[in-house]
Parts: C-alpha cells; structure tokens; sequence
C-alpha cells in the first residue's frame, strides 16, 4: 500500500439492536445500523456513493441496502468473508477515494447470525465436503466447527508456549469485565469468575462456550472517507495511519503448518506504514472468535513475546487500566459478534473518546490497533489515531 | 445387508482427490508429489500447492504408515451427523514418520480422550466403512 498515513478516516459507525431473535431480515439490521452511521457522520445518505458489504450467503446485498436507503450509489460491492473482511473492505474503500472514483465509502455486515444461518452447524457434510479446500479429508472426520479447527492450533501452541488453560480464562474475564460496563453488552448483568470458567466443561477442547465467541443477530456499520472530507463531518474522525492485509496457508480450512499464523506477517508491514511500534499503541481490537486466538494475535503483533502471552493477560493487561485494554465493549466474546466489525467500531469510539468520564474510556488514548483474523491462513490489521 | 449403515460422512471422491482415496480402499497410502520442488502435497490438488506447478504425480506408501501425533482437539459435541454416537472424538494431526512435512487429519481410535498427548506415536488402520469404501484412522502403539 501506497502512503495514504493518515489521509483517510472512519466518520461514522452504527449498530443495530443485538439479540438472538431480532424477528426481521438482515436487510432491516442493516438499514438501522446503516441509518446510525450516517447520523453519527452527520451526513446525508445520499452523500455516501459506495456501499459495500460482506457475508457467507447470509445477508442482503449492498444494492438492497443503498435501494431503502433512497441511495443511487455509483459503486456496489458484496464479497464472501468472515474476519479481516472489515479491515480488507476499508483498505479497498480507501483505494477507491484515491482513485477519485468514489468521495464516501458505506460498509456493513448484518447478519441473523444465531437466529438464522450459524457459523458451522447445519450444513449438508456432502456439501460442506465439496464447499471447502481439502473438505474431504476434513468432514469424514467429524470436524466441521471453527472450535474444532482453532482447537488444533491452540492445542499445539500451548503445548509449545507453556499457555495453560487459565490463560485462555484470563482473556474471558477479561472481556466478561468490559461487557460489565458496556449496558448494551450481550452479556452485560453476567459476570463471570474463574471459578466457573474453569469448572465449565470443553465444547471442543481447549474451548468452552466462554472461549466461544457470542453468535447473535446484529448489524453493524463504518463509513470511510478522506481526510479532507471528514472535516465536513459532525463526528470527531479517527486516522487510519496504516494497514497491512495477509493470506498465507495454502487451504483454507486444512491447515498443515499450524505453527504459523497470517497475523504473524501483517504486523512488520502494519507497523512500518503507520510508524510507530507496539509499544505506542494504547488500546486494542483484537480479533476473537476464540479466547485462544487472542493470545496468538497479541504474540503475533508484538505485545507480549513468544512463551510470555500468558503471563501479559494473567496481569490484567487487557483490562481496561492495563497496559493493552481490549475490546472494551466486551468484545466478540461478551458484546456481540458480526466477524469483527463490532470491535473496530468500539476502538473508533474508545478513540473519539465517547465515553470520557465513565469506567469504559480508556483515559486519554490516542493511538489504537484493530486486528481481523479469518482463520489463521488471512489476516488484516489497522492502526488508527484519533 | 451385512453391515450397519454408516451415518457419518463418507469422502466423496473427485478428479483431484480420487487417487488417493482409490489407494485407501485398497488400505493403501497415497501421496501427491510435486516434481518440480519435491513438496508432497496433502491434500492433493490440481497443481502443487506451494510452487503451483502441473507436474505432479503418485507415490504408493504401502500399508505400514506410522506417525507421531502433531496436534489434537477432543470433540465433546457431534458437529455432523454419525459422531452423536462416538462421543468424545479425538480428531488429531497425525505427522508421518516417512514424510513428516505431510500431516493428515484423522481421528484417534481406541485411546481414551484422557491419553491422547503430543508426539505420541500411531499406526494408520483402515476402518471399511462401506461395502467398497475404507478411511484411514490412527491407533496408538507402544513408545
Ligand atoms: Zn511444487
């Protein structure tokens, strides 16, 4: 990526109601979260001139969602992507405004992620055979969730790191902490000790449903746009100061080289375009389908080293208070889930900060890190500045 | 009928796989080599998953096929149909002594979930899961 340091900004961010029966269609959820953004950026929506989206089969088009939002936007654009999607839709945002074909980006991901299509269950085996990279030599097995796939490469991490399982409960709490703080946390009102974590059976070893990300119906929304243009805006913008994207295993769901991790080849690049180092950055959007995945990231970006990532949560790092604080909304464990989006949009508040004089601002931030993971073969990374 | 009808996925074969699943119902190992960097490619593709070159062939392993166990999980909830009956599964990645850059996903059989450890060394079996068809799996055998 050229150098856009600085150049591009998040002006807006929305969300719809979270629940696990929201009893409408994603193209609603979209619309309200869509709606938000705009009024949060101040902006018309017919000032927005690209819409693009992402999801699994499992959501409206970008089309529908510009058609009720009275929009003719000149540029439309739905990929399939979980994780790092967020970030790679931003970066293409940003290409687009440079190109000097669009002014103002909309992206959104909406989902009835528990009350209709989840993520790993109820799918047809045969399908889901032909569907993934290697899926015959994966279905025939028995694994068919990411709790199974990531459980292979935490098991084998922990093993090589000495991580035991508290580590893992140190991450929910942690996040379990935060959505304590947060009323509009799913999990807001249901705290949780480390007494229960560890006496909570494995769904899929090393994974209980607390290292579990929440799946639930929600909506969530970013609008993107230039510097420049953002000083049009109501909304206080927060820089995008660099970004780097990465895929790396050649399958996507059989992975043979569980050691190494995408986020492990996004972070140089990242920290090189946005100049500045790990130790500059004041709070964090860590990607976390799983508890686990926490942990690697933090390793992979240079927050804690190799062996010593368990020790860095165990201190209440991750806290707010601590030297890292993360998903301070509770994250995609406590808050909600939409593949990512929820996290970058709290960062973009923590960052503004919206919260100040309450027990959720991280006091004075100025410099944040949002983390996507869409399995350990792709990854995505922003830092962004307020 | 002789045998029970077997509910869990059975591997569909394809242009790219075929020769390696063919191999296992005969209780034969099968691995795609690239010609070009040597890799072997587990699993098979199209092309070589590393370098992307078409020149790619067979190499037989016979029936005696040990591994050490790289990495596991163990599955206490049935994701897909037929595992409901067979809970915990280990499912495991099993790096071959032979050709220890190749790892192959299977389950662990007659080892209990509290056993299973990380360079513990298995032997593949295959179960004949249907008239015609048989899935390499991996028992533990003494260190
Ligand atoms: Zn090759």
């Amino acid at each position: 990526m050229g150098n856009i340091s600085n150049r591009y900004a998040i002006v807006g961010v929305g969300e719809s109601e979270r629940s696990r029966k929201s009893g409408t269609t994603p193209l609603h959820l979209a619309l309200d979260a869509a709606r938000a953004a705009i009024e949060d950026a101040g902006l018309n929506a017919t000032d927005i001139d690209g819409v693009m989206n992402y999801n699994t089969n499992d959501s409206c088009t970008s089309h529908e969602l510009a058609t009720y939002l009275g929009v003719r936007p000149k540029y439309v654009k739905d990929i399939q992507g979980g994780g790092s999607s967020t970030e790679m839709l931003i970066g293409d945002a940003i290409s687009l405004i440079e190109s000097g074909m669009l002014n103002t980006v909309l992206i959104y991901r909406s989902m009835n992620g528990a009350s209709g299509q989840r993520v790993g269950r109820g799918y047809d085996p045969d399908m889901l055979q032909t569907a993934l990279s290697g899926g015959s030599f994966i279905m025939p097995y028995g694994s068919a969730s990411p709790s199974q796939w990531f459980g292979m490469y935490a098991t084998r991490h922990m093993h090589e790191t000495g991580i035991r399982k508290e580590h893992l409960g140190h991450v929910c709490l942690s996040f379990y902490d935060h959505a304590q703080r947060n009323p509009n946390a799913f999990l807001h009102g249901k705290p949780l000790t480390m007494e229960d974590y560890l006496a909570t059976p494995d769904i899929s070893s090393p994974f209980n449903i607390h290292d579990s990300c929440l799946e639930l119906d929600e909506g969530n929304a970013i609008i993107v746009t230039s510097a420049e243009r953002a000083k049009d805006c109501k909304s206080k913008p927060v820089y995008i100061m660099g970004m780097s994207l990465r895929q790396t295993h050649p399958h996507v769901h059989y992975w043979n080289d569980i050691d190494q991790v995408a986020a492990d080849y996004v972070g140089e690049e990242l920290y090189q375009n946005a100049g500045v180092k790990p130790e500059d950055v004041q709070v964090a959007a860590i990607y976390d389908c799983f508890s686990w995945v926490v942990l690697r990231q933090l390793e992979a970006y240079g927050f804690a080293p190799r062996g010593e990532v368990g020790d860095f949560v165990a201190e209440g790092n991750l806290r707010i208070g601590g030297k890292l604080p993360t998903n301070t909304a509770g994250g995609m464990l406590a808050e909600g889930y939409t593949h990512g989006m929820n996290n970058a949009i709290e960062i973009v508040r923590q960052l503004r900060h919206e919260y100040k004089g309450t027990d959720r601002q991280v006091e004075d931030c100025e410099i944040g890190i949002c983390t996507g993971w869409s399995g350990p073969d792709i990854a995505g990374a922003m830092i962004l500045r307020n | 009928m002789t045998t029970m009808t077997y509910q869990k996925p059975v591997p569909l074969k394809d242009q790219d796989n075929k020769a390696y699943w063919d191999a296992a119902d005969e209780h034969q190992l099968a691995l795609q080599k690239c010609k070009d960097c040597n890799t072997y490619a587990h699993p098979p593709g199209p092309s070589c998953s590393k370098c992307g070159s078409k020149n790619v062939s067979w190499e037989h392993f016979g029936d005696e096929v040990t591994a050490t166990i790289y990495s596991y999980v163990i599955s206490y909830r049935p994701f897909l149909p037929g595992f409901q009956d067979d809970l915990p599964t280990i499912i495991a990645l099993a790096k071959l002594d032979q050709v220890p850059e190749v790892k192959i996903m299977c389950n662990v059989l007659n080892c209990d979930e509290k056993d299973i450890r990380i360079g513990m060394p298995v032997q593949m079996i295959w179960e004949n899961i249907t008239e015609d068809r048989a899935l390499p799996q991996w028992i533990p055998i003494e260190d």
